[in-house]
């Protein structure tokens, strides 16, 4: 052992940037995680194996010592959540992926990061459940990382849909963690995960994206409390009060930080009857039946948020004050329904009446919104012709 | 009318379906064409059916899987039954017509699964025997049914490992979607680890890429 830091080690040598210029390429969506963690400056991946996002780990662990990165495979997901913490708490860029019931491992690692502010990032490619179930795909982890943890749910979830907002959206994810110091998750499937597309990879920096710094939180020069205020991150508290005044902070920061942290696509509002809400993969099928529905002269519009958590509450309810209905269709039991639920509630556009398509770990294709709006639309011509024959 | 071709290929775990595909894939992409891979296998190690689904257009592609595919390719019994369901009367199945037998399975006594299912190295290093399967009758009624012997071609004149690449060369032509030397350029790419490895391999599969392109495009036209 040379005794050396990570940090000291890492000047030694001069590394190339992963990605230089901007270039096209057809890949599968773990291997584009991999690569967007290369190329935003993430130092080091801990991590535990489970199908469907192994693939991050094997081009990770290949890719890592190109560019003086690091890997640590640990025996379980709870040790890779809190050696990622324990990396960060260093001042090191770590980060780790998961699915499935390592994803409900990693809920106390994330509560953790919760509580002490730590921006750990976390990729989790969603496999069907509950329990082993399936290595394949679902919807229905949105309830578990956004809310999986002993707490407020005081994270960023981002979901995107593609390859390409895969690899902007985990580059984001970085920013997002150490600037508003969150927790924050990447929330894919197993269908991203395993398939492959083409996408345009490219410098963060060359594009203006510049990661917020990472700093050490403990090791600080100088005597604490003398020449500093001692480093006190604490996770435990004596008594109600003192927790209840420790999370006020976390919580007003939290929301204050709402309105800049919410995304959401939209399309095609523009006197819409019906609404599609969908969100990650489906949103790909809602877009194009939305497109189709449009072309046949059904009035269908299409909402899909980008972030789970926080959910874009006021821009839903601002669509749904104009009157349409909305169709929630996702690869779940209604997980995504109860944040749409959630969002409205307690408002007039709360009342808005709510269709659902819950296909939990199946995949969902275009053709099958479009049947499904297409019945909706006859459910109601048949019920105002038949209110027409009752006056 | 703009292109647009879904393709689901089936097999046998080991077969070399999903290379096929991702080769097609890639192909279609270095032509500047949308396109999306998609593996599908369940949790066996040994002895599953291995699925892949293609689609390849001039638009972006919706969702990763599709209802009902143009073409079909089954390498399998056991694949194309589980292929049907995405059969309808626009689509086309290409089979091997040398077909393999799946391997069986021992249900009866656990644990005899590992030793009566073919690892997928020994399965693609297999001999081909007498005893096809009967192709399974597609009820739904389909426009074509185009069989290959590509088992028999890759034995014969190559080497039977590459079969799965005879069948990517017809089903290449079949797509109209993919040029031979793009397809060369993108089996030399998915292959590469392998090819620097063992330098042999590189004319075999070329040469067989261009007898799968050929044989089937002459017993169609004929």
């Amino acid at each position: 052992m040379s005794g050396k830091s990570l940090k000291e080690k890492k000047e030694e040598k001069v590394y190339p940037r992963p990605v230089s210029g901007e270039k096209r390429v057809y890949m599968s969506g773990n291997e584009v995680v991999a690569w967007a963690a290369l190329a935003c400056g993430a130092e080091f991946l801990c991590g535990y194996p489970i199908t469907p996002q192994n693939e991050i780990m094997h081009f990770w662990s290949r890719l890592a010592p190109r560019y003086g990165r690091k890997f640590l495979q640990t025996e379980d997901e709870l040790s890779a959540g809190f050696a990622a913490l324990g990396g960060i708490m260093a001042g090191a860029r770590c980060f780790s992926a998961t699915a499935g019931p390592g994803t409900v491992l990693f809920q106390e690692p994330l509560a953790m990061a919760e509580m002490m502010r730590l921006p750990l990032v976390l990729v989790v490619q969603q496999r069907g459940g509950p329990s082993t179930a399936t290595v394949v795909y679902s919807q229905q982890e949105v309830f578990l990382t956004s809310f999986g943890g002993n707490g407020e749910g005081l994270r960023v979830v981002y979901a995107p849909g593609s390859h390409q907002e895969m690899y902007d959206y985990t580059i984001k994810a970085f920013t997002t963690a150490w600037q508003y110091r969150f927790p924050t998750l990447v929330l894919g499937d197993g269908y991203q995960a395993q398939m492959k597309e083409a996408l345009t990879i490219y410098d963060p920096p060359a594009r203006g994206l510049e990661a917020a710094p990472a700093f050490p939180l403990v090791g600080a020069a100088g005597l604490p409390g003398v020449d500093r205020e001692p480093a006190h991150w604490r996770n435990t508290f004596s008594v109600e009060e003192e927790l209840f005044d420790a999370l006020q902070p976390l919580i007003i920061d939290y929301y204050s930080a709402v309105p800049f942290l919410t995304e959401k696509e939209t399309g095609f509002l523009e006197g819409a009857a019906l609404v599609v809400v969908a969100h990650g993969i489906v949103g790909r099928a809602a877009r194009a039946a939305v497109g189709e529905l449009r072309e046949k002269g059904f009035p269908v519009g299409f909402f899909r948020p980008l972030t789970l958590r926080p959910f874009p509450d006021e821009d839903l309810r601002k669509i749904t004050a104009a009157g349409p209905r909305l169709l929630v269709v996702e690869s779940a039991w209604g997980q995504l329904n109860k944040l749409v639920r959630m969002a409205l509630g307690g408002t007039g556009a709360g009342r808005a009446e709510i269709y659902t398509y819950l296909r939990p770990g199946l995949g969902i294709t275009a053709a099958e919104i479009v049947q499904e709006a297409e019945n909706i639309f006859r459910g109601y011509a048949e019920q105002e012709a038949g209110e027409g024959n009752n006056v | 009318m703009a292109l647009e071709k879904r393709i689901a290929l089936g097999g046998e775990g080991g077969q070399g379906v999903q290379s096929a595909a991702d080769i097609l894939a890639q192909a279609a992409f270095e032509e500047g064409r949308e396109v999306l891979y998609i593996p599908n296998f369940g949790i066996e190690q040994r002895g599953g059916v291995s699925l892949a689904f293609v689609q390849i257009g001039e638009k972006p592609i919706g969702s990763p899987k599709f209802k009902q595919a143009d073409l079909i390719v089954a390498l399998s019994v056991r694949s194309l039954e589980r292929l049907e369901p995405y059969t309808g009367a626009e689509s086309t199945i290409l089979y091997d017509s040398s077909l393999l037998a799946p391997p069986e399975v021992a249900d009866a006594v656990v644990g005899r699964q590992v030793y009566n299912t073919h690892a997928p190295e020994a399965f693609a290093e297999r001999q081909l025997t007498d005893q096809k399967q009967a192709i399974p009758e597609i009820t739904t009624g389909v426009k074509h049914m185009l069989g290959l012997p590509a088992g028999e071609i890759a034995q014969n004149q190559l080497h039977p490992r590459v079969s799965n690449i005879v069948i990517l060369g017809a089903l290449a032509r079949l797509t109209e979607a993919v040029q031979l030397n793009s397809l060369e350029k993108a089996l030399l790419k998915r292959l590469a680890s392998k090819l620097e490895r063992d330098p042999a391999l590189k004319p075999l599969n070329l040469k067989a890429l261009r007898l799968g392109w050929e044989t089937l495009h002459q017993q169609v036209s004929v």
